[in-house]
């Protein structure tokens, strides 16, 4: 037998598995890319924005609270409540998994942990201060289901707030739709559910976030975004010296 | 007919609308800064203090009145804080007005907390001059390094307090690495016949100053105040997460020539002098069902023994048995000379810290109970306070609170004027 027939049926051979190779990333998701890709589409990497916080009880009265929240780079944020009189002033500051809380009649920051509530209701610290998706978790499983995509998502350290995320997110937009969140156990701690998509002068997002949780049934938290817009700050404003004075970046 | 019933659906459908869209309003130019801002709170306070007779704090004080089993007294409380910014400038302003009632009659007063003004040429860069209030340290019930302030009640550690008059700044710089964060505040605190005289007696620039570093994911001060009108003094302080639900702190403080009035059984008062350590370590964690809690250890090196708070309240029984006997006050009103030194907060060396609270148990929203136990580790006295607070109302915060005070005689705790008390404060912010 010549060399070439012996090349031909090697070839032959190794077709399908070049084709396979080609073929696999054309079909195939990177969740890990997708996921960044959504954080770039809910807010630019560094911003400020302003968010209302609203609690509605089971009777239908409601606690109304709002933010001034900026954001540097992956990890540094600060988030400075403007209502109502009696939390005004409160102002907590992230750099990475470091977490502080000001209180203007405590006078001095003081650590504090992820999952404490700076205000009472569904949302916690993690949810005011939470930072990227991508930053927080890596994605473990893609799939797909009509014009969603699942994503299945698990903490990067021990320190995020959630263990898992479970994730619907639409096609089209590559925007959060839906969030499932578990604590290590598997138990559901709350879902989230991204609403009403608005032009933010250049970012296009949802502009409502509906949080029910099963740990308060009848409960519901929701969070409206106002004024996304990309704006980077010093450094220096990311400080526990400075965080007194957050209201004076507006 | 299906005319009207698709006029009216469509009625039904615009108005769900327009209610859904009402629902979830944000007017955020509402929020937009100002130049001028205000706000402040009114408070309402009602307390009851079971008095009991046999304490010797309570014949100090009492010895010259009307015996009392129970005092009954209402207090309120307005305070106002009002800020202009204009520039690089900023003033900020806070004022607080007492008035209290009870049966041996009433008192107010009005003080400026702070007024000072900012100037702030670059983000990390400031210069502030005014009355101040200035807190130093990490620990929650007591600051061993809070060279600068008046001291806090470990009861109510978040009240606000009176600050002094200061002329100092900040300067800040954020770095790539370990080193994430330093900052340098000197610090001047002026002190003389009409400025800061409750800081200490005599002229002084007072010079202080606090270097604040954040360093491997944790917060390090080292501080330091001048002699001047109080005596030299400087320590540091620590606080870090170990865990994301659980941190750590710490303070040292070295004081020199730390000075103390003693009195002696007999009556003789003497001034002791001495360079005295005092140090603080505490610990705050959060568990998975919401509980709070923070636990520290305090060692007070310039606080009395326990035989010198003996030797005090001793020389307090037998003043007042003299006084009962004779009419003769002249012992019980030596007592009182040096009362400040012994009946402040927490006078003596090693105490121990304990506050529990539960975040919303049961789901019951905005509801957190707590209980709070002070305990002195030298003479096994203690207090303990449950308390329930409701911040269900927007801008309402309701507390109440029992404390129960309890020690042998001749302890810390046990001779206290009262051994039991409660307190309902309802404070409404504005």
């Amino acid at each position: 037998m010549s060399s070439r027939p012996r090349l031909r049926a090697l070839l032959r051979g190794l077709l399908p598995l070049v084709a396979l190779l080609l073929a696999t990333p054309a079909q195939a998701v990177d969740g890990n890319a997708l996921l960044k890709q959504l954080d770039r589409n809910l807010e630019p990497e560094s911003y400020e924005m302003y968010r209302k916080l609203i609690n509605v009880e089971p009777d239908g009265s409601r606690k109304e609270y709002v933010l001034y929240t900026v954001k540097k780079g992956r990890d540094k944020m600060v988030a400075l409540f403007l209502d109502p009189p009696s939390e005004k002033g409160r102002a907590t500051l992230r750099l990475g998994d470091n977490m502080w809380l000001y209180i203007p009649n405590v006078g001095k920051p003081l650590r504090i942990t992820s999952l404490q509530s700076v205000v009472g209701g569904v949302f916690n610290n993690a949810d005011i201060l939470a930072l990227e998706y991508s930053v927080e978790y890596h994605v473990d499983q893609v799939e797909e289901d009509g014009n969603r995509y699942i994503l299945s998502l698990k903490a990067r350290t021990p320190a995020v707030a959630y263990d898992r995320l479970k994730m619907w997110v639409d096609k089209a937009t590559v925007l959060p739709v839906t969030i499932e969140a578990y604590a290590a156990s598997g138990l559901l701690i709350k879902t989230l559910h991204y609403k009403d998509i608005k032009d933010f002068g250049g970012i296009k997002r949802p502009s409502v976030l509906e949080t029910d949780s099963p740990l308060y049934k009848g409960y519901t938290s929701v969070m409206l975004y106002a004024k996304i817009k990309a704006r980077v700050f010093p450094d220096e404003v990311f400080t526990l010296d400075y965080l007194p004075r957050a209201g004076e970046l507006r | 007919m299906p005319g009207r019933w698709l006029v009216f659906s469509t009625a039904v459908f615009l108005s769900a609308s327009a209610a859904a869209a009402e629902e979830y309003r944000f007017d955020v130019e509402a929020f937009e800064k100002k130049p001028f801002e205000v706000n402040g709170y009114a408070e309402l306070r009602a307390e009851r203090f079971w008095l009991d007779r046999d304490t010797a704090l309570y014949q100090l004080t009492f010895f010259d009145q009307e015996a009392h089993s129970a005092l009954d007294r209402t207090t309120g409380a307005l305070e106002l804080s009002g800020l202009y910014r204009r520039g690089i400038a900023t003033v900020q302003a806070t004022g607080h007005a007492e008035a209290a009632r009870d049966e041996l009659g009433s008192e107010g007063e009005t003080r400026l907390y702070e007024g000072y003004l900012t100037l702030e040429p670059a983000t990390g860069t400031r210069v502030e001059a005014g009355k101040r209030v200035l807190r130093w340290g990490k620990g929650y019930a007591w600051n061993p390094v809070g060279f600068v302030e008046r001291p806090k009640d470990p009861n109510d550690p978040e009240l606000s307090r009176e600050g002094f008059v200061t002329l100092g700044g900040s300067y800040t710089r954020s770095l790539d690495g370990a080193l994430k964060t330093i900052t340098f505040t000197p610090l001047l605190v002026p002190t003389s016949d009409h400025v800061n005289e409750d800081f200490g007696p005599g002229d002084h620039a007072n010079p202080a100053g606090r270097l604040s570093m954040l360093a491997y994911d944790t917060d390090f001060d080292v501080l330091v105040l001048g002699a001047g009108a109080r005596s030299a003094r400087y320590g540091v302080d620590f606080a870090r997460n170990l865990a994301t639900n659980f941190e750590v702190h710490g303070e040292w403080a070295r004081i020199t020539d730390a000075t103390k009035p003693v009195l002696s059984a007999s009556g003789a008062v003497t001034t002791q002098t001495a360079d005295t350590p005092s140090y603080l370590l505490g610990v705050r964690h959060l568990s998975e069902r919401d509980t709070t809690t923070i636990i520290e250890y305090y060692y007070n090196g310039a606080g009395y023994t326990e035989s010198e708070m003996r030797d005090y309240f001793t020389f307090v029984h037998a003043a007042y048995d003299q006084f009962v006997a004779t009419g003769d006050s002249t012992s019980l009103e030596r007592a009182r000379n040096v009362q400040n030194a012994y009946v402040r907060p927490n006078p003596m060396r090693r105490y121990f810290y304990l506050r529990v609270s539960q975040k919303e148990p049961f789901d019951i929203l905005y509801v957190t109970p707590a209980l709070t136990v002070i305990a002195n580790l030298d003479d096994r006295s203690y207090s303990a306070a449950p308390e329930l607070a409701y911040t269900g109302v927007t801008n309402l915060d309701l507390r109440l609170r029992v404390f129960f005070l309890a020690g042998g005689r001749l302890t810390d705790f046990g001779e206290k004027q009262n051994n039991r008390r409660i307190e309902l404060r309802a404070r409404y912010y504005f």
